[in-house]
């Protein structure tokens, strides 16, 4: 099976503490996977390794076949590894439409060979606040959301660069019914209509086996069970 | 988008018709050459924005470029005999090689460390053009050390007249390319860095490559306005280089708006024209500056701008202005 993120006995300790001995995991183009663990087993540290902005102790991260275990957080996302963050850090001085421009602003490449300017990016700019339900909001500072808006809006950055792959760290904490609800169905349709795969962090099991076809499950440090059927 | 406001309106060309206007109505050569020196100033405390305001960068060095380009203007059209254009763009292009530089150096750092990195650089330049003295030729007095190093003007005495549009020109221009890099698409990128690089730099935003180029751009600037201030006193001096200037820089941008770069314009001018017109002695100055830098982070932390900008949003509703250049709703029409 072809697959875009591999990653390799990965071991990080922080001190005399060891948070992650020896991880191994794989994530298929198009699956959607879940990762569950109590608090404390390392789940955060390893979507951190994963997604670059930390660096592992020993072990290696692959993805689309090349080694990234030392790419940086920006340059993993331009190769179409995005995350979202527990904690959503918005932009305090710009609208919801200027923090998803500026996804769409970095160069990836693709605006110059489009010979486009910035301008250009604010039609597909609109069309992901669109999707993701934030266009009436687009002109509203990002410090003015809410919880459940904040969540979109880290949805919609992430889906700027039109991933390979979604690492969605606990994207549903502390969010009302409803907005679970919508978050679901779009991260539903990212991965039926775009073929995106994703790695959703929770602590909820009904939301994880309701949303991926494969769940891991963390504890001390490593992955200690798979599921697959249920 | 956000910035633009304060410069939207008549108001600027309603402020530089005044400008234009006021040799006529005050042909004394005392205020002229207050205002032009606050011209030069105000180009300075804006450069100083857009490093430490529009990108978020903490800089008490901002002396530096400013008078690392009046030093090397100084030294290549009187030392080197280089031609006097020639010598303010290698000026410029050296001010901001200086600004890339320190931009390079504070790129692993943050807050407040930035602000000491780029202090201990400012520092050791203004230590180094104490200390220096030489002699140009036989028979010469010395040059450098508190005196400086006078520039060779191809002019002998400019007219107040001259310096005063050449200097408000300069301004404008200064200004209006300022303003342009703010709200470009890297000025976009730079704020999203300065209000939270860790989301900027998950969205795919090279973070030391943008504070590179915020430290060199504003340093271009911060360089021009250095040279054109030795043109204007017609000598380089250690003063250019002075933590006192750089503080200057950054009191002009907290009172008037951090990362507006028209409120830093309005606050050095309006500041140096008072407090330079009044005549006070230098320490007096300094006191006052520092005194209205405490007034305004206390009761006005967002600076003039800023403050204007929070009531305005009260009174109207609290979403941003959107884009006069164009908006279209879901079902894709126009609006205008």
């Amino acid at each position: 099976m072809n697959t875009p993120l591999s990653a390799e006995g990965i071991t990080k300790s922080f001190g005399a503490t060891q948070v992650l001995s020896g991880v191994t995991l794989s994530v298929a183009p198009g699956e959607p996977v879940g990762l569950f663990g109590p608090n404390g087993s390392g789940k955060t540290t390893l979507v951190n390794i994963l997604s670059g902005l930390l660096l592992p102790d020993a072990g290696a991260v692959r993805f689309d076949g090349k080694e990234i275990t030392r790419l940086p957080i920006d340059a993993r996302y331009r190769l179409g590894i995005a995350r979202t963050f527990q904690i959503p850090h918005p932009y305090p001085a710009l609208s919801v439409l200027e923090a998803v421009r500026v996804a769409l602003a970095v160069d990836t490449g693709k605006r110059k060979e489009r010979g486009g300017t910035l301008e250009d990016e604010e039609g597909p700019a609109e069309d992901l606040l669109a999707r993701t339900g934030l266009f009436d909001q687009r002109f509203v500072p990002c410090a003015q959301l809410s919880q459940g808006c904040l969540r979109r809006l880290e949805f919609a950055r992430a889906l700027a660069c039109r991933p390979k792959l979604l690492i969605l760290d606990e994207i549903f904490s502390a969010l009302s019914a409803a907005d679970e609800d919508d978050l679901t169905a779009l991260l539903r349709a990212a991965n039926r209509d775009d073929g995106t795969a994703f790695l959703l962090v929770s602590h909820n099991p009904p939301l994880l086996k309701s949303l991926c076809r494969r769940i891991l499950v963390i504890g001390e440090g490593r992955i200690v069970r798979e599921r697959t059927a249920w | 988008m956000r910035n633009a406001a304060p410069f939207r309106g008549g108001w600027p060309a309603a402020g530089i018709g005044l400008l234009l206007l006021f040799p006529l109505s005050c042909p004394d050569a005392f205020f002229l050459d207050v205002f032009t020196t606050g011209f030069l100033l105000a180009a300075f405390a804006a450069s100083w924005d857009v490093v430490g305001g529009v990108s978020g960068q903490l800089t008490l060095g901002h002396a530096l470029p400013f008078g690392a380009a009046a030093y090397a203007c100084a030294l290549l059209t009187s030392v080197a005999g280089w031609p006097l254009p020639l010598a303010v763009a290698a000026a410029v292009l050296l001010a901001a090689a200086v600004g890339t530089g320190i931009g390079a150096l504070s790129t692993p750092l943050a807050g407040p460390f930035v602000a000491l990195l780029t202090l201990a650089s400012g520092e050791i330049a203004h230590e180094a053009a104490v200390g220096n003295t030489f002699f140009p030729g036989p028979g010469g007095y010395a040059w450098g050390g508190e005196g400086g190093i006078p520039v060779a003007l191809p002019w002998r005495d400019a007219s107040p007249f001259s310096s005063y549009y050449t200097a408000l020109a300069f301004l404008c221009l200064a200004s209006f390319g300022m303003l342009r890099f703010s709200r470009s698409g890297a000025g976009l990128i730079l704020r999203a860095v300065a209000g939270s690089p860790i989301t900027a730099q998950a969205s795919g935003v090279p973070i030391a490559r943008f504070k590179r180029l915020a430290f060199a751009v504003g340093s271009a600037f911060a360089g021009a306005a250095g040279a054109g201030f030795a043109l204007h006193v017609g000598r380089a001096t250690a003063t250019d280089l002075s933590l006192e200037l750089s503080f200057q820089a950054a009191t002009f941008a907290a009172v008037g708006g951090r990362g507006t770069i028209v409120g830093p314009v309005v606050a050095a001018l309006v500041l140096h024209v008072l407090f330079q017109g009044l005549s006070l002695p230098p320490s007096a100055r300094v006191l006052l500056y520092a005194l209205t830098l405490l007034v305004t982070l206390r009761f006005f932390p967002g600076g003039v701008v800023g403050t204007a900008r929070d009531l305005a949003s009260r009174l109207g509703g609290k979403g941003m202005r959107p884009p006069r250049r164009r908006g279209r709703n879901r079902s894709g029409e126009g609006t205008p």
